[in-house]
């Protein structure tokens, strides 16, 4: 039954496109909503079960004859698959009137699902080279998302994102194959041994590196973010809150905190390196986001920001921050959406992204208004939302490390943030109402539903925030924490 | 040995070549006889499954495309670009040479070599058995392809 | 009474904000009685918990110490009776103030939520629920704000950004003393300040005293005098805020760290609190509009508070802390009484107003019970309280900080006789058409307040025996009775004549400028405002370089173009022209595409593992 993870967006990804050619709307809006309710379904009956049977990985039967799949479910893959699911159940809600404007809704909806088809594996896999296929089923499907619109920009931030995303996927082989060659092995138990038998720590050190290098850059950490600030914004809205939301954390944080974690071990230098990489990301991403005028942008660069907390968290590696760390990735992919799909609201109704042009839509747009500053308090971290504490999870954290500065740090960037996110409030829903907007209407009917769901889900996760976190981040959190105690320590570095 | 060292310096020097190259034939042409020389390397380290490939799709395949697209383009104004550019590239590449050769120095001990083991059955094998859930992968990747190519050479509808 | 019934105070007000959002704007009197009703309720249950006083509830919240814990004890039940006490005052007084305002729905939903979370943050036993609620009160001035109109947004976010600065040093300062301690329970916490403990004294101080409005954060009051409703005012930054500031000060300096007289943190706080009178004080005389100087004396007051408090001395804590009640009724009262004048006059401009006691008899007799008793008049109770705040500061020894008092009686007495006899005595003004006297719901709560300023003075015994001796009981050193009569609180003693002095210098000096500005009340505070030196201070403030809100923002913006011409143009100059050719060497098959950013992008990637990879083989070293 796990296999259906990845099995079912596949198969309705592959008769989407048949299905368009019958029912050019309709059929395809049920199909792919209906599929994201199946995977939550799923989610909630078949693993949690699985999870509280500990029963880690699965081996996978043809007829009685034992396939040479084996599929891995622990509570962090579980975690993720939840958020996967969530958001996307969401993203296609909305896009059921968002995208009708942009034609072949079908085409549309077989690519984002195979994109999830992708995340799934991704989530799911047991061995290095698995995790660099899985990464480009989801790649690929995004270049071809974010160029969905076919305009100059569309195409140019597409083209940028392609050639970024190859080389970190080249990489990403350089290092999988050097662990292949000392290892003999990919699978994460064979490598993890493999490596602690091994005295090479140069070799290790530079193929942990390389995969810096190429998770890095899909998680969009600040050296390596430049393609984010093009990609998300020229996306449509639906696939910019899936890519922020979900993609950079899943092909990004994920398998990174995967394969440190688990298989090399977080050491020191490790942890050092993640580290300054999440607080130089947080700190340069939150100024240039206070520099910006269009929504999106600033939106896009708020990512990065909030992945370098997600990263500052995990990286620190005790097993509060590792929580604080999750925790902060599942509201971000909360919040971060909402934002990404209330911008998409504001640019159907209005035509522009510039927040200097907009000012008093929140008269003609109540519900997005709404939405948008409970999504932007949330991440802001302003209590009793969701954001407060997980970054308060993760300050704490960093103060019983000892880590003063980068505690001060992160409590600043907190007020940076709020700082921009008041900036999109004002100029784009309080004040007088700009003339040109006297005639913009609310966002249609199933966009309000999504962004209403989300900021629910938002304020519930803040205020219920002691359920989320025992039900669904604790078991994550600690399967992380075991792989940690069990690979550290008797590796060379 | 000293064969594999040609081979791998000329790899090397056709690749720099072909990038260097400011006429697109040549270029093309060039990175076609790197991809002939790592097929060679393939095949000489016992790896004919990938030599083939290497042959037939990157030197052969995709350069019957490339060729075939720069004829068919006319050739545009010529853009002009800084001086610079014919010579920092060949500046940064042997700033590169001289860290890998240091680099490849201090790990080349370390590295432990890996028992050679002929490869285990056919390609099919290796495939179908051992690799199955690449397949479910690779198929993920396809789709993707061509769903982008829908996607993305698709016309506008008019009434949408 | 059980445990669960503390929930009350939060939770009713809760229900009440959501009935007054729920119910459409036109249905005005139904939301009026059920907000005036409700705070009826919730001022029977603040007196019925002050005579319990002992209650506490608790469960379990998020683990690790991390608890819901609320407890009732003397000290959170009067600040809890005080709260509720404004709230029904405001809450009558809005009733018809707030009658016409565009988001009047909005208005008691925030009104109601503030009054929840300070309900709250008053009852809570730990940190976590008390960071909780203290944070939620930031939203609800955000909103409140807002709701003035045309320019509050920049004041809204001026008063964020400052409240959230405060907040987040506290968090900080919390964090660090639960480190030190290992509990977050409000109640097992008794450190000394010393070393890292210091650091969170000073932190949670500023957490406090930025709540309470002291200077340097201070700032955005006087803008929101003009701005923000007048009855948002008088219920937030007059009252509710001082009360829950200066009541977790009182905390901090008695329960959480124990302050000793004379130490350096003791002198830090008495610093801050002579600081923030004198030159809050400065800038409240020279204010040329009604509000905006009674915003001024809301911070200069805070300063007595502070000082009291930092003395540590039992009759300088008694004082600050009765200065705190007594501050929150005269300023909630006269801001009341400024917001009858506008309400009738339309304008609160010293210049346009004039001779209104003819027609606003009471509102001028009640402004002018609470003007005197801010200045400090026997027998009111600002006279009390100032004068147990000067005993204190005199008891440590330091002289100057009593100086700094004294002076700042002086110009808080000259800027009231200047505002009382700019509004209400003088010639009858010209532009200002005949008035009415305001409806009884707007005199109630002004007359109200001046009585008690009155109650409070003539029968000090009552507050203080009643109030303030409990919150001190333990405090006291033994042999170190606390006898308030022994501090002769009468008329004749050395510190009391000096004060009355200080009053009469006042007199004479508003006399002088008003002779000198050709009998113009307004204009009596010019003398002070030409003099040498100060005029060219006055300047600086007026254009706002004391401002740290201001300044910061100027330093970020400074920073962001700095950066943005330092860091980010002169990295693209490098990557357009230099590696952006070797960027076009590699991709030169793909020129027609746009790529010149791209190789930008790529570089700063392949920069980025190097300097990994670097750092990764020197850690491993």
């Amino acid at each position: 039954m796990v296999f259906l993870f990845i099995a079912l967006p596949l198969v309705v990804a592959g008769i989407l496109p048949l299905v368009g050619k019958i029912s050019k709307k309709v059929l395809p809006d049920l199909l792919v909503n209906s599929v994201f309710v199946i995977l939550l379904a799923l989610v909630f009956f078949e693993g949690r079960g699985l999870v509280a049977q500990d029963a880690a990985i699965k081996q996978l039967f043809w007829f009685g004859e034992p396939l040479n799949i084996r599929l891995m479910l622990d509570g962090f893959s579980l975690f993720m698959l939840f958020a996967v699911s969530l958001v996307g159940f969401a993203i296609s809600l909305f896009s059921i009137d968002y995208m009708d404007h942009y034609g072949s809704k079908a085409n549309f909806y077989a690519l984002f699902l195979v994109m999830i088809a992708g995340m799934n594996g991704l989530l799911l896999v047991t061995d290095l080279f698995q995790i660099y296929i899985f990464l480009e089923v989801a790649a690929v499907a995004s270049y071809a998302l974010v160029a969905f619109g076919l305009g100059q920009d569309e195409l140019e931030a597409s083209f940028k994102y392609l050639m970024l995303s190859a080389v970190a996927s080249a990489f990403l082989l350089a290092g999988i194959v050097i662990i292949f060659g000392v290892t003999g092995g990919l699978d994460f138990e064979t490598v993890s041994q493999g490596l602690r038998a091994l005295d090479a720590r140069y070799l290790v050190g530079l193929c942990a590196a390389f995969f810096i290098l190429g998770f890095g850059l899909k998680a969009a950490l600040v050296p390596f973010h430049a393609w984010l600030p093009d990609a998300h914004p020229s996306a449509p809205a639906p696939i910019s809150a899936a890519l922020s939301g979900l993609l950079i954390k899943v092909s990004g944080v994920y398998a990174l905190t995967r394969v440190f974690l688990n298989v090399f071990g977080l050491t020191p230098a490790l942890s050092t390196v993640l580290m300054y990489l999440g607080v130089i990301s947080m700190v340069v991403a939150a100024l240039l986001a206070l520099g910006q005028t269009d929504i999106k942008r600033m939106l896009a660069y708020s990512s990065i920001s909030q992945v370098g907390y997600i990263v500052l968290g995990i990286g620190l590696g005790t097993p509060l921050g590792i929580l604080g760390g999750l925790f902060h990735l599942f509201n971000h992919a909360l919040a971060k959406s909402l934002l990404f799909l209330n911008s998409g609201s504001i640019q159907m109704s209005t035509g522009t992204r510039n927040l200097d042009e907009m000012g008093g839509l929140g008269k003609r747009m109540p519900v997005t208004a709404g939405t948008t500053l409970i999504g932007s308090l949330a991440i802001a971290g302003v209590p009793p939302l969701n954001g407060f504490w997980s970054k308060l999870i993760i300050i704490v954290a960093l103060v019983q490390a000892k880590q003063w500065a980068f505690a001060l740090i992160a409590v600043l960037v907190s007020v940076l943030t709020l700082w921009y996110y008041l900036v999109i409030q004002r100029k784009a829903f309080f004040g007088q109402l700009n003339e040109r907007w006297s005639a913009v209407r609310e966002a249609p009917f199933w966009m309000t539903v999504s962004t209403v769901l989300l900021a629910l889900l938002c304020i519930a996760t803040g205020i219920f925030f002691a359920g989320t976190v025992n039900s669904w981040i604790r078991p994550a959190a600690d399967a992380l924490v075991k792989g940690v105690q069990t690979t550290l320590g008797s590796l060379g570095f | 040995m000293i064969v594999e060292i040609a081979l791998l310096c000329g790899l090397v020097l056709f690749s720099v070549a072909a990038i260097i190259f400011r006429d697109l034939l040549k270029a093309a042409i060039c990175l076609a006889v790197a991809s002939l020389l790592l097929g060679i390397i393939f095949f000489r380290m016992k790896a004919p499954y990938i030599g083939a490939f290497e042959i037939s799709v990157v030197a052969g395949l995709i350069t019957v495309l490339f060729i075939t697209t720069i004829a068919l383009t006319k050739t545009g104004g010529d853009v002009r670009e800084s001086k610079a550019a014919s010579w920092i590239f060949p500046l940064v590449f042997v700033v590169f040479l001289v860290l890998d050769f240091f680099v490849m120095r201090g790990l080349i001990g370390k590295i432990p070599a890996l028992e050679a083991t002929p490869e285990q059955g056919t390609f099919g094998e290796v495939l179908w058995k051992i690799r199955t859930f690449d397949l479910v992968g690779q198929i993920g990747v396809i789709f993707a392809g061509v769903l982008a190519v829908l996607a993305l050479f698709r016309k506008r509808d008019k009434d949408e | 009474m059980t445990g669960p019934m503390l929930l009350l105070p939060i939770f009713l007000p809760v229900a009440i904000a959501l009935i007054a959002i729920l119910i459409p704007s036109r249905v005005r009197y139904v939301r009026e009685g059920i907000s005036v009703l409700g705070s009826v309720v919730l001022l029977y249950f603040g007196y019925a918990f002050f005579t319990i006083k002992d209650l506490t509830w608790k469960v379990s919240w998020l683990g690790n110490g991390m608890d819901f814990d609320l407890r009732l004890y003397h000290f959170s039940a009067f600040i809890l009776l005080g709260l509720a006490g404004f709230l029904f005052l405001i809450t009558l007084y809005s009733t018809v103030k707030m009658k016409n305002v565009p988001r009047v729905r909005e208005y008691y939903a925030y009104v109601f939520l503030t009054a929840a979370f300070a309900n709250g943050a008053t009852l809570s036993n730990n940190f976590v629920p008390l960071i909780f609620f203290w944070e939620g009160l930031l939203l609800t001035l955000y909103g409140l704000i807002t709701i003035g109109g045309k320019d509050s947004n920049r004041t809204a976010v001026k008063s964020f950004i400052l409240g959230g600065f405060c907040d987040f040093s506290m968090i900080l300062g919390v964090a660090i003393l639960w480190k030190i301690t290992g509990t977050l329970t409000l109640s097992e916490i008794s450190v000394k300040p010393e070393g890292l403990a210091a650091v969170s004294f000073i932190l949670m101080v500023i957490g406090a005293i930025g709540k309470a409005g002291a200077m340097p954060f201070h700032t955005w009051i006087p803008d929101a005098a003009i701005d923000a409703p007048v009855s948002v005012m008088a219920f937030i930054p007059a009252a509710l805020e001082k009360l829950l500031g200066i009541y977790f000060l009182a905390r901090i300096t008695l329960d959480f760290f124990q302050l000793e007289k004379n130490s350096t943190l003791a002198i830090v706080l008495m610093t801050i609190g002579a600081a923030t009178i004198v030159l809050a004080v400065f800038m409240a005389l020279i204010q040329k509009d009604f509000k905006r100087l009674l915003s001024y004396h809301a911070v200069s007051q805070v300063g007595y508070m502070i000082l009291g408090i930092g003395t540590a001395v039992p009759i300088g804590i008694a004082g600050g802390i009765f200065h705190m009640i007594n501050h929150a009724m005269y300023k909630c009262g006269l801001f009341l009484s400024s917001g009858s004048v506008e309400h009738r006059c339309g304008t609160t401009e010293l210049k346009k107003l004039g001779g209104m006691r003819q027609e606003m008899p009471l509102t001028a007799f009640g402004f002018a019970v609470c003007a005197l008793a801010i200045s400090g008049v026997w027998p009111l109770n600002g006279f009390v309280s100032k004068e147990m705040v000067f005993h204190g500061a005199v008891e440590t020894g330091y002289i100057v900080f009593a100086i700094a008092a004294w002076v700042g009686a002086i110009l808080t007495f000259a800027s009231f006789l200047k505002a009382g006899h700019s509004v209400f005595l003088g010639p009858r003004s010209q532009d200002v058409p005949a008035v009415k006297e305001s409806e009884s719901p707007v005199l109630i709560p002004i007359l109200t307040l001046a009585g008690l300023c009155i109650l409070f003075g003539v029968y000090n015994k009552l507050p203080l025996k009643g109030f303030i001796e409990p919150i001190l009981e333990g405090h006291v050193e033994a042999g170190e009775h606390l006898d308030f009569s022994s501090h002769a609180l009468a008329l004749f003693n050395p510190i009391a004549l000096i004060s009355v002095g200080c009053l009469v210098i006042a007199l004479l000096l508003h006399l002088y400028g008003w002779r000198k500005a050709g009998q113009k009340a307004y204009l009596a505070s010019e003398p002070v405002h030409k003099f040498p030196v100060i005029k060219q201070i006055y300047d600086l403030a007026e254009r706002r370089i004391f401002d740290i809100y201001e300044q910061g923002v100027r330093f970020l913006k400074w920073l962001s173009g700095v950066l943005f011409k330092l860091i980010d143009r002169p990295i693209d100059a490098v990557y357009e022209k230099g590696v952006t050719a070797v960027g076009r060497a590699f991709t030169g098959l793909l020129q027609a595409a746009h790529t010149g950013h791209y190789a930008n992008y790529l570089a700063w990637s392949i920069g980025g593992l190097l300097a990994v990879a670097g750092i990764i083989s020197l850690l491993l070293r």
